[in-house]
């Protein structure tokens, strides 16, 4: 049978997600740590943060954890992509019967698997510790974890193939990383961050992709009573532009030589 | 004959640094060509941009017709690298590397599995279907890497120094592969600085040297492109013999010096010249105790040519 353009993206993807559970040890450390977040983080602070503004800390900070775990899995992809380009290793997929185009999508759908594989232990936590989603909020939870997992895949991807060293990789992967993880609301609520921070920057944290991805999962597990359907949009905005700008940016650095 | 790859005025910059100065070259379908030079002459940077792996600086290089700056993805279905350093990571299996490979390359689940054992058996790789890649030995590591052209069969197979890194027996199985893959009806290209093994198995051979055409052709053209560069030495019998009468035969074919009664003749198809030679010398009753022809090897050729040794940068 002949293997289709499709095939091969998929042949691509399931190497990326197939390394990805080889890391044992890094997967390992990081659902050690997304654990944590949930059973040791929140459940120590659900006692001591203020009740009229955070009513349960647990409830309120699982389904940022599955927003967290969810990007940490698909931006991990950038690991591989950084070693394959400051290995040369790169040089042996860009001599494949694959156009540049489809190299780059199966990238992206490598990250994308990684991430919503890896989160779906903690859609069941979620599940368990707020309430589950109804088929109502499911689709709007699969269609958030998509936007999210493209997005951020891309973004590492993009991050990663910046330059061959790699101190400038870790770098800018690192920054990445902390910019988006710090500058979200996984941790606290609007309110809160108005509290800590100057005007606008909680108005800026309120619409970074994690943010966004963060109160949607809220609602799917009924921590929110409302869903502001301008977070979808803005969400699928911010994914749209990530992945198009991402994509382009580790197409132009594979073909620049 | 249809030209398999066609580089036509090819030049690579690396910033200020010509890697690759205007080269030009046919290889035709269905040879063993060979691209022979020392480290850092080139010869990868062609490869590359044959692979479309590089983009040219200027000119071209065309794949049965295809170019690699406008058909990318056409020449990339014709052709298949083994690279100078096996390219994988420390934590992929030969077996997984290789069936994804022969999947991505176009065969079925069922055919993957068996061309890979096939390819995988033929290079003594079996056993070491399932370490890490980094518990392969170098030569191994290397077979692997050739192992995902051979399961290819692309129409233009190119294979980055095959056998570097590699023991003597194991060059041997790659050398025959390689043929084998040939025989197959793919075109082979093979960059080397191994003149034994560029005499070996390539049919035609171009030099590269600091980015440049230096020469081309086959072993034997190769060879007698080289002024004076086949050896006569022989030895005269008998206890009286007439030095000035030998070197008055044995001028009129080449350059001539003497080493007590043994005279070595410079002349170019030695052969030949041998057989005249030895007439020669009979006819003015002359009797050779002893003649041999020595051809100059490639890396004498490579010397006069470039003013280079291969082996030296």
């Amino acid at each position: 049978m002949e293997i289709t353009n499709i095939d091969k993206v998929f042949l691509i993807a399931k190497r990326d997600l197939d390394r990805f559970w080889q890391s044992k040890q890094w997967l390992a450390g990081q659902i050690a740590m997304n654990l944590a977040d949930i059973f040791i983080f929140a459940l120590i602070f659900r006692g001591i943060v203020r009740r009229d503004l955070i009513p349960d800390y647990l409830k309120f900070m699982t389904p940022g954890a599955v927003a967290l775990a969810t990007f940490v899995a698909a931006f991990s992809i950038g690991r591989e992509v950084g070693m394959e380009i400051r290995r040369n290793t790169v040089e042996y997929l860009l001599t494949l019967p694959v156009s540049r185009q489809n190299l780059v999508l199966g990238r992206v759908l490598g990250g994308m698997l990684r991430g919503l594989i890896y989160q779906l232990v903690f859609l069941v936590l979620a599940s368990i510790i707020d309430s589950p989603p109804t088929l109502v909020q499911l689709p709007v939870l699969v269609a958030t974890s998509v936007l999210l997992t493209m997005s951020m895949s891309s973004l590492a991807i993009a991050v990663s193939s910046i330059s061959r060293d790699f101190n400038i990789q870790a770098t800018f992967r690192a920054l990445t990383y902390y910019l988006l993880f710090f500058f979200s609301n996984v941790f606290y609520t609007k309110q809160v961050l108005a509290l800590r921070f100057p005007h606008p920057l909680p108005e800026i944290i309120s619409i970074t992709p994690i943010s966004i991805a963060a109160d949607i999962y809220r609602w799917c597990f009924n921590y929110y009573q409302q869903l502001d359907p301008q977070n979808l949009v803005l969400l699928a905005i911010w994914s749209l532009a990530l992945t198009l700008l991402a994509s382009a940016t580790y197409l132009r650095n594979l073909t620049k030589r | 004959m249809r030209k398999a790859v066609e580089i036509i005025n090819l030049v690579k910059k690396f910033g200020n640094f010509v890697a690759v100065d205007n080269l030009s070259l046919d290889i035709y379908e269905g040879e063993i060509f060979g691209l022979l030079g020392p480290n850092g002459s080139g010869k990868t940077t062609t490869l590359l941009t044959i692979a479309t792996v590089y983009k040219p600086t200027s000119g071209d290089v065309r794949v049965f017709g295809y170019s690699v700056v406008r058909d990318g993805d056409m020449v990339r279905k014709l052709v298949g690298m083994a690279f100078q350093e096996p390219k994988a990571l420390g934590i992929d299996k030969p077996y997984d590397l290789l069936m994804w490979h022969a999947r991505m390359v176009g065969y079925s689940a069922g055919d993957a599995k068996k061309v890979v054992r096939e390819v995988m058996d033929s290079l003594g790789l079996w056993e070491h279907r399932d370490k890490y890649f980094y518990q392969l030995s170098g030569g191994t590591r290397k077979k692997v890497e050739i192992a995902k052209v051979l399961i290819q069969r692309p129409r233009v197979a190119i294979f980055d120094e095959p056998t570097a890194q590699v023991d003597v027996i194991s060059k041997h199985v790659l050398w025959d592969a390689i043929k084998e893959l040939r025989k197959e009806g793919s075109t082979i290209i093979i960059s080397t600085n191994d003149m034994f093994e560029a005499e070996r198995v390539c049919e035609r051979i171009a030099i590269i040297y600091r980015g440049r055409l230096r020469a081309v052709g086959t072993v034997q053209e190769l060879k007698d492109s080289m002024p004076y560069g086949d050896v006569i030495e022989l030895s005269v019998a008998g206890k009286d013999i007439d030095v000035s009468k030998v070197l008055e035969i044995l001028n009129s074919f080449g350059r001539v010096s003497v080493n007590g009664s043994t005279f070595m003749v410079y002349v170019n198809r030695g052969e030949e010249k041998a057989i005249e030679i030895v007439d020669a010398l009979r006819r003015r009753g002359i009797t050779i105790s002893r003649i041999m022809v020595k051809e100059p090897t490639l890396d004498d050729v490579f010397f006069y040519i470039t003013g280079a040794k291969l082996k030296e940068e």
